[in-house]
């Protein structure tokens, strides 16, 4: 077996562990919250004993509970996330559908964009550093590293769709009853609200690595060789350069897949986001589980496409691995 | 109901708004039987910016989409006319897709809807409603006695009462009888003299034989706008609602062919939509945001409702179990000060009673003033020269009452008295403790006198929470006998004796009744400021009313 595809496949297996613990502690810890799903149904109608003992009975909550979390596993073992406690018993795969197609391709347009940008305005500021351009971008990614994503996001709107030109739509409300396509407006705004508070960390981070690496002696000998100054900088010093910059980019991209609730809010966008919180509150266990399990999944995902990465780009690490 | 831009970035983990919301509206009945002219002057509180205009200068143009930011939904919402409405934005959907036999004027006063009159018998126990003739449901089924039976029944179900069951006290299930094709009759088993109010809730709304929203024929009712397709719902997203060319009320609507009620997680975002113009009308603003609205050239609609964030002293008890104590905290609170730190204007003052919309409101007793005073002297004479109490209060409650809490706190101080505030999660505070917190807060809406006490005064009602009216045999006595007075002149006066009885030895301390403001497009013409602070200044169904000038 080659050994990267054995690396994968032992990594693969480390991450259903990681998921399996994940789905344990979250229901250890949905457990531990006060009250359940049929007190957050009935609200202040709780105090009626009579139907809250009767929902709770309609939703198996009475079962013992190493019950309600083995039968949940084997519908999960069997590919069937459950039904929604609160949802009036729709299929959690029905009620999530929309919301995560909607996260997704905002977490994949604000990546399009912010990778190559902060890989380009790290590069540069690194070429050119203490110039002008540098510092421009220094402060500037200084100014957006220290704000927190509403702040942009607000101000953003303020620049673009309210107070001074109302050239895009200030809320993102996708339909979806609309294809997709028909609504890319609506990502704007907050894709690039997204994009800003990603590129300081990436850009930063790439232009500290580039700086060390030209300063180092292999890329003084392509110099002294005679090469051109962009081969040295795209052939000799970004390839190395850019090995850190990876998992800053995938801690990034898993970030943006679930931590973006603000964002949410700001532009009252149906995402993941706003549908954990509310299962959350709701004590809807199905649907907090199958949300935290994907976006556990993602950080698995992209750490082990950001460790082979790389494995393949450094060639130290490539040949250690025969 | 109003604000809540006192929340930071994460109080939204607590779930302030659904949760303050579902107790507000889990059982919302209209206010008093019968209300005078009082709050018909309260509709124009507003000042001369704000207020829609009206739909007097010619005729309402027909046409258009209405898109509504509404407030927070949850994947919890469903259209089932007689379900709980776990958010005030599924009440609102509700409220254009059904209609009820009665229901109130945006003033408040009681009149007919689907039912063409109301006769009760002399005691109470026995009401004739005559429908109107040829009405139909979205569906083209007529509206008659059977759906009216069917509706009721449905509501009454032993294994799985609807919302309105609590309230039609007295009714039971086969109480409700055909006599014919238009007229039914309601047998009560115990006398109920505010019957007729319920029968104005939305939960009492009428549905068509074989009503089943889950499938079937799915949502179907008589209200301004139907729901096209089952996909037009998307609970806690939006519903997409089309106008129903069929209405039955002459010139009432509805102008916009479609009407879309849109969620949001966020009040600035709802503002946003507003301000960018990707909708026409958001409900219930924070007070701080109509400078906003106002300021890029969008309207206000502004309505005083009866609602009450009231302060609770539990009467089982020590120290409230002493009606001195209870009357020397009453005395601790400066109104004016409390009204204006917190509420961004949007209260109005209390005198320690509920219903102010009730014709039996006694309005003429004294407005009660803060008096340290005398407030010392009564904890003295009661023996708690130096008391010191927790208040328990929570975001949940409503986005001001741990600001109102805090005040207290301090004004407490000028009698002696220290109050430790413990503002809670939501879970906590309507968890197991609730209706049994020694001095706690709670959220309530627009009620008549005589319902708000049959769900939080007398005992054994369901939010008992002050447990106060157990100790009061001549209250309970009243209360009842109020119950069953069908003459409105006799039972206001019942209701304005026992309310007297509260505002003198009660355990409840009614500081404000909440404002609210809804804002919207200055495009949007007709909408009418309700006094039942449901949903939005312009609930109950009234969004049949705009159209666009």
């Amino acid at each position: 077996m080659p050994p990267l595809l054995k690396l994968l496949l032992i990594r693969l297996g480390l991450g259903l562990l990681t998921l399996f613990l994940v789905s344990v502690v979250v229901f250890v810890a949905t457990q531990a919250l006060p009250g359940d799903a049929a007190k957050a149904i009935l609200g202040k109608d709780s105090a009626d004993t009579v139907r809250y003992e009767a929902l709770r009975k309609e939703l198996r909550l009475d079962r013992p509970i190493l019950e309600q979390y083995t039968s949940w596993l084997g519908g999960v073992a069997r590919g069937d996330l459950g039904n929604s406690l609160v949802g009036g018993g729709a299929k959690v795969t029905a009620l999530l559908g929309a919301r995560i197609v909607n996260s997704t391709t905002l977490v994949l347009l604000a990546a399009l964009f912010s990778i190559p940008i902060s890989i380009v305005i790290g590069a540069l500021s690194a070429i050119w550093r203490d110039s002008k351009f540098d510092n421009v971008v220094n402060i500037g990614n200084l100014s957006l590293a220290a704000l927190p994503e509403f702040v942009i996001g607000i101000v953003l709107v303020l620049l673009f769709a309210t107070t001074v030109f109302q050239w895009l739509p200030s809320v993102s409300n996708v339909d979806s009853l609309t294809p997709l396509r028909n609504q890319m407006l609506l990502f704007v705004l907050p894709v690039m609200t997204l994009v800003l508070a990603v590129i300081p960390y990436v850009s930063r981070m790439l232009r500290a690595s580039t700086v060390e690496v030209l300063e180092s002696e292999y890329v003084m000998m392509a110099r002294l060789k005679g090469l051109s100054e962009s081969r040295v900088l795209w052939h000799h010093a970004l390839p190395n350069a850019i090995v850190p910059t990876i998992q800053v980019i995938a801690i990034n991209i898993a970030w943006l897949a679930g931590g973006i609730v603000t964002v949410e809010y700001l532009f009252g966008f149906p995402g993941i986001g706003t549908a954990l919180v509310d299962a959350v509150a709701n004590r809807d266990m199905p649907v907090v589980q199958a949300l935290v399990l994907l976006i556990a999944a993602v950080y698995v995902v992209l750490n082990l496409i950001a460790d082979i990465l790389t494995i393949l780009i450094s060639p130290r690490l490539r040949t250690g691995l025969r | 109901m109003s604000t809540r831009d006192g929340e930071s970035q994460f109080e939204f983990l607590n779930k302030p708004v659904t949760r303050r919301e579902v107790l507000k509206g889990a059982a919302v009945v209209g206010a008093g039987a019968a209300f005078g002219p009082l709050i018909a002057a309260c509709g124009g509180s507003s000042d001369s910016s704000s207020s829609s205009a009206s739909p007097a200068a010619g005729a309402p143009t027909m046409g258009g989409h209405l898109r509504v930011a509404a407030g927070q939904g949850s994947a919890k919402e469903d259209l089932d006319a007689h379900a709980t409405a776990y958010t005030m934005q599924s009440m609102d959907m509700r409220f254009n897709i059904y209609d009820s036999l009665l229901e109130y004027s945006p003033e408040g006063v009681q009149g007919m809807a689907l039912a063409e009159s109301l006769e009760p018998n002399a005691d109470g126990t026995q009401y004739t409603v005559k429908l109107k003739s040829g009405l139909v449901f979205h569906d083209g089924s007529p509206v008659n006695a059977d759906a009216v039976v069917y509706s009721f029944e449905r509501i009454m179900d032993p294994k799985n009462p609807g919302l309105a069951a609590q309230q039609l006290r007295g009714l039971a299930p086969g109480g409700t009888k055909k006599i014919d094709d238009l007229t039914v009759t309601f047998e009560l088993e115990a006398a109920n003299a505010i019957f007729p109010e319920s029968l104005a809730t939305y939960s009492a709304a009428i549905v068509p034989v074989g009503y089943d929203p889950k499938g079937g024929n799915g949502i179907v009712g008589t209200g301004p706008f139907m729901l096209a397709s089952p996909g037009d719902f998307q609970p806690g997203v939006q519903c997409v609602l089309q106008k129903n060319p069929d209405y039955w009320r002459e010139g009432g609507g509805p102008y916009v062919d479609t009407l879309s009620i849109i969620e949001f997680a966020d009040t600035t975002a709802q503002m946003n939509a507003l301000l960018g113009g990707a909708v026409d009308y958001v409900n219930m603003i924070p007070g701080a945001q109509r400078t906003i609205a106002t300021g890029a050239g969008n309207m206000l609609l502004e309505a005083k409702t009866g609602s009450w964030i009231p302060f609770t002293m539990n009467c089982d008890v020590k120290p409230f179990s002493d009606v001195r104590v209870r009357q020397a905290f009453r005395l601790i609170v400066d109104r004016p000060q409390m009204m204006a730190q917190g509420a961004d204007g949007l209260q109005w003052l209390g005198n320690d009673m509920y219903g102010p919309f009730d014709p039996g409101y006694p309005a003429d007793l004294p407005q009660r003033a803060q008096d340290l005073e005398q407030a010392k002297s009564l904890l003295k004479q009661a023996g708690y020269a130096d008391l010191s109490v927790k208040l328990v209060t929570s975001t949940s409650v409503s986005n001001n009452a741990p600001s109102a809490a805090t005040v207290f706190a301090q004004q407490a101080k000028g009698a002696g008295v220290t109050v430790k505030v413990d503002n809670v999660t939501g879970d906590v505070f309507w968890g197991d403790q609730y209706l049994s917190w020694p001095f706690a807060m709670d959220n309530w809406g627009t009620r008549g006198y005589l319902a708000q006490t049959g769900m939080g005064t007398m005992p054994g009602v369901l939010y008992d929470e002050t447990h106060w009216s157990k100790t009061n045999e001549k209250y309970m006595s009243l209360v009842k006998e109020a119950y069953t007075t069908v003459d409105d002149t006799m039972r206001n006066e019942l209701i304005s004796e026992a309310a007297t009885i509260e505002y003198n030895e009660g355990a409840y301390i009614i500081y404000a009744f909440d404002n609210q403001v809804d804002a919207h497009s200055a495009k949007v013409m007709g909408m009418v400021a309700d006094y039942s602070g449901l949903g939005s200044c312009a609930s109950n169904a009234r969004y049949r009313l705009a159209y666009f000038g």
